[in-house]
């Protein structure tokens, strides 16, 4: 429908501008008090712009020739035409800045399988990561992974785009540091400090005592992987009251446990982290052998989607409060400290 | 050594392999008994991977006997000719195209196809006498391309992890797999290998020219069928569980040549056990090394294969030299 295309397009055209109108933003976002002030445009309904079509046209034209000044009123110390390269940091984008400012997403964004945020990313330009697409763009901070795309990182350096290496955080701790990173690099300190609030919030809210009885769980990926300690699942197993086997095991962030190994001595809960159904091919086959099917159906089991423990962000909360839910339904450890 | 002998050391080595792959695991050595679990680990754990890896190495070490002989080609092999490559993309295919999931049988076919178009495509690339340089050439291409198109396959499918699988089917694997691999590759690893077998008195007629062959009343465009449908469904279906395994059908046939008096029809039963025999104690060697399991098996025949691929090729140019 290139008719509504064109309204939105136009729309977003007046983006800087509807933000600097007073009332716009506080009144949708107090309807959710539990979303980030940025979480609202993305549920920004595109029917006032078609309904309210010509008025939008008139005011945007309206600004436009009366006050460039006014467009800048808000923005002026913040970043205006961000674009994030990498999963972890689109995610955080989303949540962090209003939905005009953000001029490209990676590709992964619209991943169900990977990302948290696939409604609040349609719409927006997706990148696959060359520099040049990213120089069509016209941004004016880019967010990239700290270790990843070196080459692209430099060039765009060298063509003097200001780009900011936002590292991979895999513990609650960095998660706060991350959202703090990015925060300052778009000029959001406020929203960035509120993120974390309502994180901590939640996770304290879910957070399950350390008692020494603490049932055993593991999460239990593709190629028989199990996250262990310095990983964020580790983490996340830990706060919700478990113990994670993988550690028990003395494995590490990205240790293996061999699929006997899990049938001769099985976790309290198996946290199934990957679906089987995401990876049809041979790295999956673990997740639909037999033996761990058999498994599943004794001990308890839970199904943990990727996204939320793939990426470092505050959203990861949600998998704390599902395993903390799942611990509750546990109850005590069947084995001994 | 002789005959008789060599078939009882090989028919050993097989059992060794075969019961050691059952008492071998992550814990370390014994039989998992008492418990369910322990049963489950021994029933739908152990024993898959040591049926599978007596399957798939007899049909690798069969196939590579068969192809030597009929192309009279040392360097003939199903990992080195491309047909595991082509197997391979034949699985992936298979796979992401949802048949695999839909339709029984569909992924080992999809891996016989794969199988049977690269052995065609390398026999009409390199033809039936070529020499050992034009055949390495012919496969090589073949394999490459297969790969590229493996590769691609599983880019173009939203797959996260292309890089880690597309290693599974360079460098194959029998960690995890289970019953249901073994009833999917079996049947069709068995009809191979006796389509491959009933080769055996051809083949030995070939080594006198095919003239010679032909007025033993040897049909060539038959043995020729055979050997291309008994390769594709043997070699096809054990790639499509366990990706591509390379060079044992290149050593073991080798190792027992002068055993068989250099007849290949009496090198095909050796050659079948000798496989058997590598793959499972390669297959044991390696939960030894790395009890995690992050080892692949199609690493640890390389490490075995290349050396012994490289002197076969020093050897084959003095004989070829001035």
């Amino acid at each position: 429908m290139p008719g509504i295309r064109q309204h939105r397009t136009r729309c977003w055209g007046c983006g800087p501008v509807s933000h600097c109108e007073a009332g716009w933003g506080e009144e949708v976002s107090a309807r959710d008090p539990r979303v980030p002030v940025s979480h609202r445009p993305a549920r920004r309904p595109v029917a006032p712009c078609l309904g309210w079509a010509a008025a939008w046209t008139l005011a945007c034209a309206g600004l436009l020739l009366g006050g460039a000044l006014n467009i800048e009123c808000s923005l002026a110390a913040s970043a205006r035409r961000i674009v994030s390269l990498n999963l972890c940091a689109d995610q955080i984008l989303l949540d962090l800045v209003a939905r005009e400012r953000i001029a490209g997403l990676s590709f992964l964004a619209r991943d169900p399988t990977m990302s948290t945020n696939v409604e609040g990313a349609r719409g927006i330009p997706a990148v696959q990561g060359s520099a040049e697409e990213v120089l069509a763009l016209g941004p004016d901070l880019v967010l990239v992974g700290s270790y990843s795309t070196p080459a692209t990182q430099s060039l765009l350096r060298r063509l003097g785009v200001r780009v900011a290496g936002i590292p991979m955080a895999s513990s609650f701790e960095e998660i706060r540091a991350v959202v703090r990173q990015i925060a300052h690099e778009t000029g959001d300190e406020a929203e960035g400090e509120a993120l974390i609030v309502d994180f901590d919030r939640r996770l304290e809210a879910a957070r399950a005592p350390r008692t020494e009885n603490r049932p055993f769980a593991l999460a239990y990926q593709v190629n028989s992987l199990a996250s262990g300690p310095g990983s964020l699942l580790h983490e996340m197993i830990e706060a919700a009251g478990f113990r994670n086997l993988a550690a028990d095991r003395t494995l590490g962030p990205g240790g293996r446990l061999p699929l006997e190994s899990l049938v001769l001595d099985p976790p309290d809960l198996l946290i199934f982290a990957n679906a089987p159904g995401d990876f049809r091919t041979v790295l999956g086959d673990n997740l639909r052998h037999p033996a761990v099917r058999y498994i599943a159906g004794h001990q308890a089991s839970l199904h943990l989607p990727m996204p939320l423990w793939l990426c470092g962000t505050p959203r990861a909360v949600e998998a704390v409060e599902r395993l903390a839910a799942a611990r509750r339904d546990l109850g005590a450890g069947k084995r001994g400290p | 050594m002789r005959y008789v002998p060599a078939l009882v050391w090989v028919g050993l080595a097989a059992a060794i392999g075969f019961a050691a792959s059952l008492l071998v695991g992550p814990q370390g050595i014994g039989l998992p008994l008492g418990s369910d679990a322990a049963l489950l680990v021994l029933f739908e754990i152990r024993l898959p991977r040591a049926a599978l890896g007596f399957l798939i190495g007899g049909a690798l070490g069969l196939a590579g006997a068969v192809l030597q002989g009929y192309l009279r080609n040392p360097l003939a092999e199903p990992g080195l000719m491309g047909v595991s490559g082509g197997a391979a993309l034949g699985a992936v295919t298979a796979i992401h195209s949802g048949l695999a999931a839909a339709v029984p049988f569909a992924l080992p076919l999809g891996g016989l196809l794969g199988g049977a178009a690269a052995t065609f495509a390398v026999m009409v690339l390199a033809g039936e006498l070529a020499g050992p340089l034009t055949l390495i050439l012919a496969g090589v291409a073949v394999s490459s391309l297969a790969a590229a198109l493996t590769s691609l396959a599983l880019n173009l499918a939203p797959n996260p992890f292309a890089a880690s699988e597309m290693l599974y089917w360079l460098m194959g694997s029998l960690t995890d797999r289970s019953l249901v691999h073994v009833w999917l590759a079996s049947p069709l690893i068995v009809a191979g290998s006796f389509v491959l077998f009933s080769t055996g008195r051809a083949l030995d007629a070939l080594t006198l020219g095919e003239e010679a062959a032909e007025n033993v009343g040897v049909d060539l465009g038959a043995l020729r069928t055979r050997v291309i449908a008994g390769t594709a469904l043997a070699v096809g279906a054990a790639t499509a569980v366990a990706g591509a395994i390379g060079f044992v059908g290149l050593v073991v046939p080798h190792l027992l040549r002068a055993s068989a008096r250099h007849e290949p029809g009496r090198l095909l039963v050796p050659s079948f056990l000798g496989g058997a025999a590598l793959v499972l104690l390669a297959d044991v060697a390696l939960r030894l090394v790395s009890p995690a399991g992050d080892l692949r098996l199609g690493v640890v025949t390389a490490l075995i294969g290349a050396p012994f691929f490289l002197w076969l090729v020093l050897r084959t140019r003095r004989e070829l030299g001035p």
